[in-house]
């Protein structure tokens, strides 16, 4: 299954836990991290996978200069609007960020905004192939849990054995699974085959 | 927030899910009246130690980055050292007897049956060859790295091993041990067909998930504290010699 990270930056503890108590319930949303206002959060931002960013208006203030810098960060943005609705500084404002949500919202209002985020980007991100792997990549998979040889996969592809090597070492890195159970496994619960494809195994 | 007078007893008590962490620290219920502190010190551990990791494995969020700086690297390699037993003796070999037994009494067809015992046995192989690599190769190698450090004059044929080695070499190979055990569960919940003993059933996905669980927290630790700080220190010590 694929989930999208979140992080935090305001600095209530309350209103954190709140809202990570909702996203929590929400299919498809994994809470990475928190960060009050002044954490270093951009040194986290730069080595893990985090799809959205959810902020406090007062802490987005506060971190301005780091959105001007870096004005793609805003693309991730969502705003948690704080204050009464004549606030100048307001999502539809500022240029780039795609959602918002109110501190005063109920819990059915916040799911529908987070859930429509999470649709918006599975529809621009749309592609078939699971956690990153190729499609040549999927196709070897699935000939792999087949129970074909390296061989085997060559011959039917046109590739050479070497290439075919290849392709596992990098399947194998890209998902850290090495045996031919563990990638029949995997590709039976991502629908690359079914179970009833499985010939008898093992095919060592 | 834990904190070192709290009476042991009540911390356990109010967070069960701490009882795995217990062997690793050589502690056993039956803690009375005494503090976190008491226990710690009468079974020499440290007491910091104990807090920053209870904390990290209560809260998913929490970052003991810091905190855990501040430990003797020999006091994590011993942790990571007894957490390793604590997966081969007892948390693996758990899972595996549940997972067969679940088989044994299945109306499975044979194919699956054959499919899912090659599965846990070549992940139960990876599993041990990804513990003692660590083991035999990582974690001497960072006692030695943590004792030439601390020495005057480091030895140079360390210093030079050092010029063509790094941990972050390992940390590039540092796999994932859990994600094949999710992908298990989610065959079991979602394709297979289900099982008459519900509560085995039952039984195995729980066993999974803590197992999970744990195997998340100690890679996160290895991952964010562990490699950092031996990171730094190998810098430290390079740098050190290119002075001298």
């Amino acid at each position: 299954m694929r989930f999208s990270g979140f992080i935090l930056v305001l600095d209530s503890y309350i209103v954190r836990k709140g809202l990570i108590s909702v996203l929590n319930r929400i299919q498809g949303v994994r809470v990475l991290k928190e960060f009050n206002a002044a954490d270093p959060f951009q040194a986290y931002l730069e080595n893990h996978p985090v799809d959205f960013l959810i902020i406090s208006q007062s802490a987005f203030r506060q971190r301005a200069a780091l959105f001007i810098s870096k004005p793609e960060l805003l693309e991730k943005t969502v705003l948690l609007e704080e204050s009464p609705a004549d606030d100048p500084l307001k999502a539809k404002h500022v240029h780039g960020i795609p959602a918002s949500i109110h501190l005063m919202e109920n819990k059915e209002a916040l799911t529908a905004k987070i859930q429509s985020l999470l649709d918006h980007r599975d529809f621009k991100a749309s592609g078939n192939e699971p956690q990153g792997l190729s499609p040549r990549e999927t196709t070897i998979v699935r000939l792999v849990s087949l129970g074909l040889t390296n061989r085997q996969i060559a011959e039917k592809l046109f590739l050479s054995a070497h290439t075919v090597m290849t392709h596992r070492k990098n399947i194998s890195s890209k998902l850290g699974i090495k045996s031919v159970s563990g990638l029949t496994i995997y590709a039976i619960v991502n629908n690359i085959i079914t179970l009833d494809e499985v010939s008898s195994f093992p095919a060592k | 927030m834990i904190t070192r007078d709290w009476p042991m007893y009540r911390v356990i008590l109010e967070n069960l899910q701490l009882l795995p962490l217990l062997p690793r620290f050589n502690l056993k219920p039956g803690f009375g009246e005494l503090s976190v502190e008491e226990v710690c010190k009468a079974h020499g551990v440290n007491t910091d130690f104990f807090l920053e990791i209870a904390k990290a494995y209560l809260d998913e969020l929490y970052v003991p980055e810091e905190g855990l700086a501040l430990f003797p690297l020999a006091t994590m390699v011993n942790y990571i050292t007894s957490t390793h037993s604590y997966y081969k003796e007892i948390a693996l070999p758990m899972v595996e007897e549940k997972l067969m037994r679940l088989m044994d009494h299945s109306s499975l067809s044979e194919k699956e049956v054959t499919l899912i015992r090659t599965f846990f046995n070549d992940y139960k192989e990876e599993f041990m060859a990804h513990l003692s690599q660590e083991e035999e190769l990582i974690l001497p190698y960072v006692l030695e790295l943590e004792r030439q450090a601390s020495q005057d004059k480091p030895d140079p044929v360390f210093l030079e091993k050092l010029q063509v080695y790094s941990i972050r070499e390992f940390e590039k190979e540092h796999t994932r041990l859990e994600t094949s055990l999710s992908h298990l569960s989610e065959l079991i919940i979602k394709y297979l067909p289900p099982f008459d003993d519900l509560q085995l059933c039952h039984q195995v996905l729980n066993d999974l998930a803590s197992l999970m669980k744990d195997l998340v927290d100690h890679a996160d630790m290895e991952d964010k504290v562990l490699i950092p700080r031996v990171a730094t220190l190998e810098n430290l010590l390079l740098n050190r010699a290119s002075f001298s």
